[in-house]
């Protein structure tokens, strides 16, 4: 209990100063969001146009109001009004590229995940044998790929060439979101492109951790002690080795899906999907404060919520954390 | 192995389910176009918000007065006014408004939807619509005034040929809707009003919606498209596959290489890249070295502009002939002879540069290799880019290498592009590469180039950033603007050509395409180099553009 009242604390003051780091950031970068507004009017507008245009869309009052301001406003969970699509609300935004990031994201590291951690199982169980010394350098060398090269390979031999798969776009644009199968089918089909180029470049990672892990675990006394038992091959892989060797594959899978929420921006850029990423790239060229501010309190909150969670499920994995 | 038999078979299972999902049935004609790129759709038709619906808004469905057509000045340029007439002492306009006009929702138009428009342009200036209306450079508008039904009359403050210019971009808005509306920036327009070929918004989400064709509209009977469909797009990979593919018909993007990237990706697809506005180097003149006329000489003369067409902007540019600032976009405004003198300015010639400079003292005081100024202090410049435009990356580095070749240490110096913008009003800079304003006539590229107002120090305009203040320049602004006199206009013009080419303020490069890439799969009709009838982009600024979507013709047996 105290090693988690611990981490509550860490965790609040880390939010803190996160939300800081947040406000300044984008005001250090030079320009402001009324520049491009004014900027494409090509010098048309007289100098009370310009003065309006800055205050409508700009911040008024010193940078100290405007902080107290903002902090007010993340308590209240008011993200304010987005710039480069004004005037809607930045929730709404946000709201619309988070959920198509979970999707994308949450997918391709749910795969990564499994399909990368179950190989890394199989690698060590075998190490040696012909899974393990084919297997472990393909995937170590996938995992050495850029997103970029993945996704546009993938989308000009599967989209442009063979055409298999759509050019873009979450689903169809002639459906309406629904939950029937018809919606659900098209946002699979059109998700599989994009989240086979993130699922490719990340699942050698979880490959090899795993198997690393595994490795320095089968020495161990406790394996050798559980085989002599006579305990089965499966039980003493899953059930002694696994659990073990899966702690930090947790710490690391919380990370990752902390981080879900920064979006994938060369993928999304790829095959035009309206992520996180990809508005969040626009909102910083054209310095969208308020989008930028809350797509980093989001992804602070993501991070931190993820790290906790992580801890508690040490906690519960882990015997020897309980009594902190 | 049983995992990833079982996840193969899922991913098919799930392919075929959308694959055979059924198609909605369309017997409608859809014109897709691409005015903009935008990470998601939002669900504001105002035509005054330039984040996105101005875009789709302007033309279309609301109409301007006048359309400039800039190719062919003075043909066919009627809109919702049918004629103009300036003053006798050029201190008034007045349009002639057409008649039997009606909104979208059945109300006449008339004199006072115009009227309202200006007072409440003049109301809102955080809305900036009708932009030049009330600018202090071209309109000086005061008043506007109705003298009938169908005649308006604009009062001006001093006496201006060129007011019309400004007044024939405003898109009158119907009062009965608008005189309701009292914060117009935040206004969604959810319910559009308008006069045009295309008013009813349908089908909307963040992927795209349709602009469906108005059952009142005097276009009705050529209108052939019945509703145009602006698709959510971003990214030139999207942009260019989706035209190949028919998800569309009309683009305006910048390409790389188009030959290579764009044209075998499908027989059907197109582009042509007429000349658009000028490109020059902007040299801050207020610093040694650019505020010395001979190495100014030097530079223009260094510069192989014929390897900027070809290589460093990919073959997409068009050569300028002449020193002056502007190029073939306004070639009818051109008095040849006069400028010919000038013509050797524009080429290449490095041992002549290198003579200038030696002849003017700028020689290695120091031995370092690169040449200082005539009082012995060291000449090291940047040319300032923003990083990832490509093309004027490359233009940078060229003239950056041509400029070395004859000892003069100039670089390179790639910043973001926020930074780019932002160093400008201050003054904080060596040389730019910049573009020109384009509209109507060539007076609204040279009066902000050369506005002393616009060269106060954190406030300097992109197209002052050279700072330097010509006498001779302004003068001959104002007889332009203070005449509608074609002769005198184009007199006073020669002389701003010859000051410009004597003076060199700025170093004229090339001209930057107009982009323009199009799709013969569904539609016929489309501006080509051989039929040139008007501006053909599908951007928000050419009000051409109505004409052309209008001038679109189904092919038999293309499917919508």
């Amino acid at each position: 209990m105290i090693f988690l009242a611990r981490r509550l604390a860490f965790y609040f003051a880390a939010f803190f100063l996160a939300i800081t780091f947040n406000f300044l950031i984008p005001r250090l970068m030079p320009g402001d969001p009324s520049d491009r507004i004014i900027a494409s009017f090509q010098g048309r507008l007289n100098e009370s146009q310009v003065a309006a245009i800055r205050q409508s869309y700009g911040l008024e009052g010193s940078l100290w109001e405007q902080y107290l301001t903002y902090v007010g406003s993340v308590f209240r969970l008011d993200f304010g009004i987005s710039t480069v699509q004004f005037p809607e609300p930045t929730a709404s935004l946000l709201f619309y590229g988070a959920t198509w990031t979970l999707v994308l994201v949450g997918l391709a590291i749910a795969l990564a995940f499994t399909i990368g951690s179950i190989m890394g199982i199989h690698a060590a169980w075998n190490r040696g044998g012909f899974f393990d010394s084919f297997f472990t350098p393909i995937n170590v060398m996938m995992n050495a790929f850029t997103p970029a090269i993945v996704a546009l390979v993938l989308f000009y031999a599967f989209s442009l060439q063979l055409r298999w798969f759509p050019l873009g776009r979450a689903h169809d644009p002639n459906l309406m979101a629904a939950f029937n199968f018809q919606f659900i089918g098209s946002v699979l089909y059109h998700a599989t492109l994009p989240v086979l180029s993130i699922f490719l470049v990340s699942f050698g990672g979880w490959h090899l951790g795993m198997r690393n892990v595994m490795i320095n675990l089968l020495n161990d006394d406790f394996v050798i002690l559980a085989r002599a038992k006579g305990l089965s091959d499966n039980r003493v892989k899953y059930r002694y080795v696994a659990r073990n060797a899966i702690l930090p594959q947790i710490t690391s899978l919380a990370l990752s899906v902390g981080y879900m929420l920064g979006g994938a921006l060369v993928t999304e850029q790829v095959f035009n999907y309206p992520g996180l990423g990809k508005f969040t790239f626009t909102a910083i060229g054209s310095r969208d404060y308020s989008f930028i501010q809350g797509q980093l309190l989001l992804l602070t909150t993501a991070v931190l919520v993820a790290n906790l969670l992580s801890d508690i499920a040490n906690v519960i994995l882990d015997p020897r954390l309980r009594k902190g | 192995m049983k995992t990833i038999r079982a996840i193969a078979l899922l991913s098919v299972g799930v392919t075929a389910l959308a694959v055979t999902a059924p198609t909605m049935a369309q017997d409608q004609v859809i014109l897709r176009l691409l005015p903009y790129h935008t990470d998601a759709m939002v669900e504001n038709y105002n035509p005054n918000n330039p984040t996105g619906p101005q875009q789709r808004m302007r033309d279309f469905a609301y109409e301007p007065l006048w359309i400039d057509n800039i190719w062919h000045p003075g043909e066919n340029e009627e809109a919702l006014a049918v004629g103009w007439e300036i003053g006798e002492d050029l201190k008034s306009i007045t349009y002639k408004l057409r008649e039997g006009v009606k909104w979208s929702d059945g109300e006449d138009f008339n004199a006072d939807d115009v009227v309202f428009s200006f007072e409440y342009a003049k109301a809102h200036p955080d809305y900036p619509m009708g932009i030049d209306v009330y600018n202090g450079e071209t309109g000086n508008v005061v008043s506007a005034e109705k003298i009938d039904e169908l005649t308006v009359k604009f009062n001006l403050n001093e006496p201006d040929a060129l007011a019309r210019y400004g007044l024939n971009g405003l898109y009158p808005l119907p009062e009965h809707v608008w005189s309701g509306v009292d914060d117009p920036k935040n206004y969604a327009n959810l319910e559009v009003v308008a006069t045009g070929p295309w008013t009813k918004p349908a089908n909307f989400s963040r992927n795209g919606h349709d602009l469906c064709r108005n059952e009142l509209s005097r276009y009705n009977d050529e209108n052939a498209i019945d509703c145009l469909r602006f698709p959510q797009m971003n990214g030139n990979e999207q942009t260019v596959a989706a035209l190949s593919a028919g998800d569309l018909d009309w683009l305006g993007d910048g390409l790389t290489d188009p030959d290579v990237t764009f044209l075998p990706q499908s027989e059907f697809n197109n582009y042509w890249l007429p000349a658009g506005s000028d490109v020059n180097l902007q040299l801050n003149t207020t610093k040694a070295p650019f505020d010395n006329l001979e190495f100014r000489k030097a530079m223009t003369v260094a510069i192989d502009r014929q390897t900027l067409l070809d290589i460093s902007t990919f073959g997409l540019t068009t050569a300028t002939k002449f020193p002056i600032g502007t190029g073939e976009m306004y070639n009818t405004w051109y008095d040849e002879a006069a400028l010919e003198p000038y013509k050797a300015l524009m080429e290449y010639n490095p041992e002549e540069a290198i003579a200038i400079l030696d002849a003017a003292g700028f020689v290695d005081a120091d031995g370092d290799g690169w040449r200082d100024n005539p009082d012995g202090s060291p000449i090291a410049f940047g040319i300032s880019m923003p990083s990832g435009w490509t093309d004027w990356v490359n233009t940078g580095q060229t003239v950056a290498e041509n400029l070395q070749d004859i000892g003069v240490n100039a670089s390179l110096k790639t910043v973001d592009q926020g930074a780019w913008f932002d160093a400008v009003p201050r003054g904080d800079f060596d040389v730019y590469v910049m573009w020109t304003n384009g509209g109507p006539t060539p007076y609204n590229q040279y009066s902000p180039m050369f506005n002393p107002r616009l060269m106060v120090e954190g406030q300097i305009d992109f197209q002052a950033m050279h700072q330097m203040q010509i006498p001779e320049v302004e003068a001959a602004l104002d007889v332009f603007k203070g005449s509608a006199d074609e002769a005198t206009q184009k007199a006073a013009l020669t002389d701003i050509h010859k000051a410009v080419a004597e003076n060199l303020p700025v170093i004229s490069l090339f001209a930057n395409p107009i982009w323009y890439e199009y799709s013969t799969r569904r539609f016929s009709g489309w501006v080509t180099e051989d039929d040139q009838k008007f501006r053909p982009q599908v951007h928000d600024g050419t009000r051409e553009r109505v004409w052309h979507a209008l001038a679109l013709k189904p092919i038999d047996g293309a499917e919508f």
